[in-house]
């Protein structure tokens, strides 16, 4: 997988890893079993500070989006959410009120809002749909 | 143990060359396991700060701990615990690269044999060539290869990267983080200081800006670039003077405006879109912008 760290986006480095590993999870272009660089290789080739990228990893461990093997490195984990439906959901409604007052300042109504999360959840479902087929 | 004391301790750090104050007053506290920045004009101090950790300078009044020891009463001990790479390096002419590496290591109680080497094929350094035909940029690879062997608990790097090529200065930094910064099993610091700040941008997680001999602003790297954000807006008409407050600098040109904001970019953001702009954006300041902006910036920190 193929990271990007942007200095400016005003996200700490280390969610940015961690973001870019949900969203690959999320769009199938990591699949469960699939091996994460290790740290060190990672960490040169971003030039980043290695306590960076394993801040990075930790933050996924704890969640449970990826697995250490001890020896082996990382994985992204089979199931991967420990939290209960009520964790998980309080943590999306927080991501869903960003957007929605993101929303509201671009003046996007209710309607385009809506078709817009539908566009964006059969886009995903097609590309993680894809990968699974091998496409 | 390692917690709990600072690696680098400066407190009210004066040197004065005649009548020039080098550094006065300079206060820092550097915790183990952090790749720390130093940066600075030329001229602002950095150099001078890095001789006292070494006691290749004397402070004129003030403190300096490295490791929790006084580099003047304890100079074998400190040194023996840290690795130097200065600026500008300089090696017996007459001894090959070979020659040099034995020789420094002799000082060493320990030299990882398997680093070198490794290090040796990556900068395709031929061990046979003599010092004084290597080329600057090869001259500070070797200077490298004997600071990071040693596996030292301290790496201080002096603009290390001045006066290199981009591969060489690329190769230098991921040198740094891989062979270098293992964090296992104790935490190893690094204190670079540097006015070239966008290449160690990844690598620095807290940094000081020094102006003048003393510390203009101290701060984590993440917690800065959270905190400084630039925002840009253009507007279809020039737009008309109004309050912006809280930002701590305001920059228009014609219909554009470019706005620092300090921990307050949501507000100032609001503040903009009720004026319906054709174009708003809003960016993080880099550690450069940082210390570009930091004469602004600081007065915000006060």
């Amino acid at each position: 997988m193929m990271f990007q760290i942007d200095f400016k986006s005003g996200k700490p480095v280390y969610l940015q890893l961690a973001d870019q590993v949900r969203y690959a999870a999320a769009s199938g272009a990591l699949r469960p079993g699939d091996p994460l660089p290790s740290i060190r290789p990672l960490a040169e080739e971003l030039r980043l500070n290695r306590n960076t990228v394993a801040k990075a990893y930790a933050e996924l461990e704890s969640q449970g989006v990826i697995e250490t093997a001890p020896g082996k490195g990382c994985f992204l984990a089979e199931n991967n959410s420990p939290f209960t439906k009520q964790v998980r959901q309080k943590l999306l409604i927080t991501e869903i009120d960003e957007a929605v007052v993101t929303a509201h300042h671009m003046r996007v109504d209710r309607a385009r809002f809506l078709a817009l999360v539908n566009e964006r959840l059969d886009y995903f479902e097609r590309k993680s749909g894809a990968t699974q087929r091998g496409d | 143990m390692h917690n709990d004391i600072p690696i680098i301790e400066i407190k009210n750090l004066t040197r004065r060359y005649g009548k020039t104050e080098a550094v006065n007053g300079l206060s820092l506290s550097i915790r183990p396991g952090r790749c720390y920045g130093l940066f600075g004009r030329n001229g602002a101090g950095k150099t001078t700060t890095i001789k006292c950790l070494l006691n290749l300078l004397r402070p004129d009044s003030g403190t300096v701990r490295v490791f929790g020891l006084d580099p003047q009463r304890n100079e074998v001990a400190v040194k023996s615990r840290l690795a130097y790479v200065p600026d500008l390096v300089a090696f017996y002419p007459w001894m090959t690269v070979r020659d040099t590496l034995e020789y420094q290591a002799a000082f060493r109680k320990h030299w990882n044999r398997e680093i070198e080497a490794g290090l040796l094929r990556r900068f395709q350094l031929d061990e046979n060539q003599k010092a004084d035909r290597l080329s600057r940029g090869q001259k500070t690879q070797l200077a490298l290869i004997g600071a990071i062997c040693p596996e030292p608990e301290l790496l201080v790097l002096d603009e290390p990267t001045m006066g290199l090529d981009p591969i060489v200065r690329r190769e230098f930094i991921e040198t740094v983080i891989g062979a270098y910064q293992s964090g296992e099993p104790q935490p190893r610091t690094v204190f670079v200081s540097t006015h070239l700040i966008s290449e160690f941008e990844g690598l620095i997680d807290e940094f000081s800006i020094i102006e003048q001999g003393r510390e203009l602003l101290t701060m984590e790297a993440d917690s800065a670039r959270d905190r400084f954000r630039k925002i840009r807006a253009r507007f279809a008409q020039p737009p008309g003077s109004f309050e912006l407050p809280g930002a701590l600098n305001v920059r228009r040109n014609g219909r554009e405006m470019e706005i620092l904001a300090n921990d307050n970019s949501e507000q100032l953001l609001e503040k903009l879109r009720t004026l319906h702009p054709e174009e708003l954006r809003c960016e993080s300041l880099s550690l450069e912008e940082i210390f570009v902006a930091s004469d602004i910036l600081k007065k915000a920190t006060l």
